[in-house]
């Protein structure tokens, strides 16, 4: 790697060549505002907040748009760059609303940040301000299904023109006239459909682009917890964090109130999609499965595991039992499946295989297949195809036939990720299959026709690993706890082991990845699975240092002196993994 | 392209105040025009054919007098952009015009050389020759009065284009014979350029 070095502050600083200023600065730990730069986008300089003073050339420079030279003498904080840079804020809050109380971004703005920190103390303009589409609320129109767009708090660092260029691959935003009456458009007002969407209220330094999900939902200051974790809604594997909000036991709504993406160059880069970011109210929704049922009407988990017991003996053993897994079942999950698949009829994966509609030229292309671990699988050694749809025509026969007398489902995954289930209730009800039993989380027609059903945990309630299409082990942690009596899921299997001819017991899901990565020792990948540690809720004790959601590789940069973001459980509820309140099925 | 249904939060209650060019009749550009683009395109490297993105709106332009959301569509598909990059061009740019214009479109330059030189008095002249203010255009389209920035010919302020011919070091007077010689002899009488700008 070729460096150059240049002096920062004083400092000697050694960057990779063709980094630009800005980024030296922020490697060094120096304190350098800006909007319009965002690493994961091309350089634009139009916000003007990031100048620096630097030795030999006449004036200013914007930081973003100078790459670092040898022997550079760059200076941040002289009484000069001060006060230019405390005129640009004094320009950015020309026409910007105050209205922060009322704003969403309020708490996590940058530009609030920024302009309390480097700005000046008051304005001195007297006139009004300049508004488009009207003031206060009425200024907020309609941006696209998902997102709400208000021109007057924009400062135009074209982030989000650049985003939907560059990443999305749909220049579908542009800047409509010029100078002060320039603002953010789209052609005939229509607004931006996008998969990608979501990621715009990220890259907006302002409350500008905000999502109709969280709108006016909660402030930063009310969901101060925070879960790095993972998203499993389909085969990419994002790396993301949960918001959870603070609220007293008695209080209505949910917990989980956002996702939002964390960066992983290797995996999902500084984004994530509209599926993963708006697609998780089913987990605290009215459909959840919080008790087991037995032909409809709720019991015991004793009744519930004993009735399993019966239902395997009644149809002659376990060798006449066939399973249909999701491709959302953990590697705990498989793994423990994996022990007793030997003694029973055989095991059949299923997914859902859904092409998103997306531009030709995206750089952030979403998988068809919408389930997280079907890689992991097949590390398992079960004969299953890695992506494409899934093939389950071997089971189909096989009931349509008859010989399938039990059928125990596994569906930890929302709704439909199984794929097509209508062909297991017409089986059920004509009577080919005698037994089903199905172990999911939300109520559906499916679990509506299963004899048994046991409540399962949903991907943010229980501590599981899932490797992705790319191969890459990753754990989905415990954000909140399981509804009711749900447990989570290898639990189930584990306590169930003995009825299907094995008896694995595991006293935490940590003991099964350990027993994985033993068994897989021969798997780099699945080296560092024993000791795999899962993020906890995490408190920012300033929450303003820790709550942007797309700048938190800058916080971690920037604010070394504060204390660290992770850390500690001396703050909220944390999540607690349900057990079965029993001993084991004999 | 979206996968999720609208979103219940606010939906249609809060509608953007933006003015819309006019959708206009359907456009298409003629094979001659299209020609002419292609060969435009080829000026500029392939992976580049945005380059071209001005030269299409002119040919556009020329073709219907003034750019339409019709227009803007067929000049996003002929150059293989988005219509949105297509409007942010349009709306950039100043000498495009996205309502009807007049046969003659006056424009007084009123930046800071004209401006000293009088160009004011020159605007007020035409406005009553007219019987325009700038920006308006006549019932029967025949003028259009404009206030522009600065059109590069400085030394001879005050400048005064008409369509694509610069009439220097205008004044009143001038600008009142200016007016009769086009009503009189149409673009004819547009002798006293000094500068051809070369109209593609």
């Amino acid at each position: 790697m070729e460096t150059v070095t240049l002096t920062i502050d004083g400092k000697p600083v050694t960057v990779e060549k063709g980094k630009s200023v800005l980024e030296a600065v922020i490697q060094s730990g120096g304190h350098v505002p800006y909007y319009c730069y965002h690493p994961g986008l091309g350089v634009d300089g139009s916000c003007r907040v990031c100048i620096v003073k630097i030795e030999k050339m006449p004036k200013l420079q914007t930081s973003c748009s100078t790459p670092c030279g040898e022997g550079m003498v760059v200076t941040t904080n002289s009484p000069e760059v001060e006060a230019a840079r405390a005129s640009v804020f004094e320009f950015l809050l020309v026409n910007h609303p105050l209205d922060c109380p009322v704003c969403d971004k309020g708490g996590e703005c940058p530009l609030q940040d920024f302009s309390y920190s480097y700005g000046p103390e008051r304005s001195r303009m007297a006139f009004e301000r300049r508004t488009f589409d009207g003031e206060g609320v009425k200024a907020d129109i309609d941006f696209g299904p998902t997102l709400m767009l208000n021109r007057n708090r924009c400062i135009l660092c074209t982030r989000c023109v650049r985003f939907m260029k560059e990443v999305d691959g749909d220049a579908q935003i542009g800047i409509t006239n010029r100078g002060v009456h320039s603002e953010i458009s789209t052609f005939e007002e229509k607004g931006v459909v996008s998969l990608l969407s979501g990621n715009l209220m990220d890259v907006c330094p302002v409350g500008a682009l905000t999502t109709r999900d969280y709108r006016f939902k909660s402030r930063p200051w009310d969901n101060p917890n925070a879960v790095d974790t993972i998203c499993t809604l389909c085969e990419k594997g994002c790396n993301t964090t949960a918001w959870i909000k603070a609220k007293p036991e008695w209080a209505k709504g949910t917990q989980l109130i956002r996702t939002t993406p964390r960066l992983n160059e290797d995996i999902n880069s500084y984004w994530m999609c509209d599926i993963g970011r708006f697609d998780y109210h089913w987990i605290e929704g009215d459909r959840r499965i919080n008790q087991a049922h037995m032909n409809g009407n709720v019991t015991s988990w004793e009744d519930a595991l004993v009735s399993v017991k019966d239902a395997v003996d009644a149809v002659g053993g376990a060798t006449h039992a066939q399973f249909l897994v999701s491709g959302h079942a953990s590697l705990e999950e498989l793994f423990i499946i994996k022990q007793f698949a030997g003694n029973t009829g055989g095991v059949t994966f299923s997914w859902r295989h859904r092409v998103k509609p997306q531009p030709a030229d995206t750089k952030f292309k979403i998988p068809a297949v919408d389930a997280p671990n079907l890689h992991g699988a097949k590390d398992l050694g079960f004969n299953t195809a890695t992506s494409g749809v899934a093939n389950i025509s071997a089971l189909q026969s096989a009931v349509d036939a008859g010989m399938v007398k039990l059928l125990y489902v596994l569906d930890p995954g929302p709704d439909g990720t199984l794929g097509d289930v209508e062909w297991v209730i017409a089986a059920r009800k004509a009577g080919k299959i005698k037994t089903l039993i199905v172990q999911a989380v939300l109520h559906s027609a499916l679990t509506a026709a299963a004899d048994i059903l046991l409540p399962g945990c949903a991907f943010v309630e229980k501590d599981a690993t899932y490797t992705n299409m790319t191969g890459h082990v990753q754990g989905a942690a415990r954000v909140i706890t399981a509804p009711g009596e749900a447990v989570e899921d290898w639990q189930i299997l584990s306590k169930l082991s003995v009825v299907f001819g094995v008896n694995v017991t595991y006293s935490s899901s940590a003991a099964v990845r350990v027993a994985i990565a033993q068994a897989l020792g021969a798997n780099p990948a699945y080296a560092g699975l024993a000791t795999m540690t899962f993020s906890r809720p995490m408190s920012a004790k300033s929450w303003l240092q820790a709550s942007n959601p797309s700048e938190r590789w800058k916080w971690d940069f920037m604010f070394q002196d504060l204390p660290p973001i992770k850390f500690g459980d001396d703050f909220g509820p944390t999540p607690r993994a349900n057990v079965i309140p029993m001993k084991e099925v004999k | 392209m979206s996968f999720h249904p609208l979103m219940e939060y606010g939906a249609g209650h809060h509608q953007s105040a933006r003015v819309l060019p006019e959708e206009g009749p359907a456009f298409q550009f003629t094979a001659a025009n299209l020609a002419k683009l292609e060969e435009i395109c080829t000026r500029y490297p392939a992976e580049r054919r945005k380059s071209a993105i001005i030269a299409a709106l002119y040919l556009a332009q020329g073709q219907q007098g003034y750019i339409t959301l019709s227009a803007m569509r067929a000049v996003a598909a002929a150059i293989r952009c988005s219509t949105a990059e297509v409007e942010d061009i349009v709306y950039f740019y100043t000498m495009f015009y996205t309502r009807p214009m007049g046969k003659h479109i006056v424009m007084v330059c009123r930046t800071l050389s004209c401006a000293l030189a009088g160009a004011e008095r020159v605007t007020e002249t035409l406005s009553k020759e007219l019987g325009l203010r700038p920006g308006e255009t006549d019932a029967n389209r025949e003028f259009s009065l404009l206030e522009v920035e600065c059109l590069g010919a400085c030394d001879r302020a005050p400048v005064v284009g008409v369509n694509d011919d610069w009439h220097e070091c205008q004044q009143p007077e001038a600008a009142k014979a200016l007016i009769d010689g086009l009503r009189a002899a149409g673009a004819g009488s547009l002798t006293g350029c000094h500068l051809k700008v070369a109209g593609e």
